[in-house]
């Protein structure tokens, strides 16, 4: 049997399209791109993690043509964003200068600034509340008015403007259980503009962590606490947050004063603590700590979390646990990556498919010829 | 005041204040947009409190924007797609370059709307200061 190329499906695929506008319609509800902003905020976080590019209105876009499906959304995303020319780097930015919202420590009681927990679902029922479906516009502003008079400022003193607060860690560094570390300024590899090799640097494996798929990092990294990995980590801080974004000007060299604010991102930092024996002078051995460091966009704290256990896993290589593989970990936590790759089995193979059947049909044919030789010499 | 004091006031204040300063700027000199407001990315460098070395986050969506007023370049960058912010900012910043007789009078209307978004964001942070854990110990 011959193959022949084939074309065709023209009408078929405008159709197509035309029943996929109709899915999103048929219940004749617009669904207002400010709404999903406002009112879908972890999906919207979620997204501008996934697709490595952060802006809300164009997230919230991404997930209503998507109708809600993130890995679309961040396709889109990821697409859009290839369109744009990229215009500047920003200046180094340090965690230490987030304006606070929420943070915790899971390894320490009292720590400088307190547990704050800002909003979290962490202490909420997982009941379905009801009351939702009936929620209205004026309920909502009743409520809003009513938090709002509970917060305004009367005679207290709030002294800065910015909740700045220092490292929790910092204390396990002056007490030397974690090695303290001049800061490297070697500038960063961009996965986005070279392809990765392997061994891959650490620039480049935060990179692809962070804007990995939010479930493909979790699971691996709680495959990594079940025993499919060697880490026992405990969280040191977790963090969430404005990070201020300032540029300089391309063309004057000029202090820090003369930078440009463009404006705030907001991100979850996760610093984990990983106990390790430290090989000291004379073979002596000594409990000491590592961190495992996660820095996502938005308020996707599993994810930073699961991050910085990768990170860790990624720093020691150790071919026993597929979590401690660089190749394993990097080449299938991307949502474009792998969900592209799995949907494309969707799409036509039937000249390969077509040549494996007749690989099974020649095999077959041989057997029973074989079968009916063996048959005619009885 | 310094480009980066400015540039935090006039984001993160109200947008009506750029407005009004740019249009001063207008009203008084020729404005040429060299580039008009367009959308980009600005890519985000970060360190890492592990090793302290950098990394990149990620991208964020920004409008730029270029004007020249008396011969000075002035340049507007914020995030978001916001171009007549972008467009107000970049006149003010040529403004400043080119020591504008008007921006000397700047000084203290950007002082007042800072004291303002001070006052904003310390009503912002009483809320979230109100959900610090006060922790009691138990007798056992």
């Amino acid at each position: 049997m011959g193959y022949v190329a084939v074309k065709g499906g023209t009408h078929a695929i405008k159709e197509s399209v035309k029943r996929l506008k109709y899915e999103r319609l048929q219940k004749q509800q617009v669904l207002e791109t400010e709404k999903i902003e406002a009112g879908m905020r972890g999906l919207i976080d979620q997204v501008m993690s996934e697709s490595s590019l952060y802006n809300e209105p164009l997230a919230a876009l991404a997930i209503k043509q998507a109708e809600g499906n993130p890995e679309e959304a961040i396709f889109l995303l990821r697409a859009y964003r290839s369109t744009l020319p990229r215009k500047h780097c920003s200046q180094i930015i340090e965690s230490e200068q987030m304006k606070v919202e929420r943070r915790i420590s899971a390894s320490f009681k009292d720590i400088p600034g307190g547990q704050i927990l800002g909003a979290t679902t962490d202490y909420t029922h997982r009941l379905l509340d009801f009351g939702l479906m009936k929620e209205t516009e004026e309920l909502i502003r009743e409520w809003l008015t009513e938090y709002e008079a509970e917060n305004r400022l009367n005679e207290e003193k709030l002294d800065a403007p910015d909740i700045l607060l220092p490292k929790v860690l910092d204390y396990l560094r002056k007490e030397g259980l974690i090695p303290l570390r001049e800061n490297n300024d070697t500038e960063p590899d961009d996965v986005t503009r070279e392809s990765l090799e392997f061994p891959s640097n650490r620039s480049q494996r935060l990179q692809i962590l962070t804007r990995g798929q939010t479930g493909a990092v979790t699971s691996l990294a709680y495959a990594v606490i079940r025993g499919y990995g060697a880490l026992h980590p405990t969280v040191g801080e977790l963090r969430v947050g404005n990070l201020p974004v300032y540029v300089g000007h391309p063309n004057e060299v000029g202090s820090e004063e003369d930078d440009y604010y463009i404006g705030d991102v907001k991100a979850t930092e996760a610093e984990m603590l990983m106990p390790f024996m430290a090989e000291k002078e004379n073979g002596r051995k000594e409990l000491e700590f590592e961190i495992g460091y996660g820095l996502c966009f938005g308020q996707n704290e599993t994810k930073a979390i699961a991050m910085a256990i990768l990170d860790n896993c990624l720093e020691h290589p150790d071919n026993s646990f597929p979590s401690h593989n660089e190749e394993f970990v990097l080449y299938h936590i991307d949502s474009v990556e792998s969900t592209g790759f799995i949907s494309h089995l969707k799409m036509p193979h039937y000249v390969t498919f077509q040549s494996k059947l007749d690989r099974v049909r020649k095999t077959k044919n041989s057997e029973e010829e074989t079968a009916e030789r063996q048959e005619v010499r009885r | 005041m310094k480009r980066k004091q400015r540039t935090e006031i006039l984001i993160s204040g109200s947008q009506d204040l750029a407005k009004s300063l740019a249009n001063e700027i207008e009203q008084n000199y020729p404005v040429t947009a060299i580039q008009k407001p367009e959308n980009g990315l600005v890519m985000l460098k970060v360190r890492e409190t592990s090793k302290k070395s950098l990394f990149y986050l990620g991208e964020v969506l920004v409008t730029e924007c270029k004007a020249k007023v008396e011969g000075k370049i002035g340049i507007g960058i914020v995030k978001g797609h916001q171009p007549e912010l972008a467009y107000h900012l970049a006149i003010i910043d040529a403004a400043f370059l080119g020591n504008l007789p008007e921006t000397t009078k700047w000084s203290s209307i950007l002082e007042s709307e800072k004291q303002h978004i001070e006052e904003n964001s310390k009503a912002k942070n009483k809320a979230i200061l109100k959900t610090k854990v006060s922790f009691e110990t138990m007798d056992v």
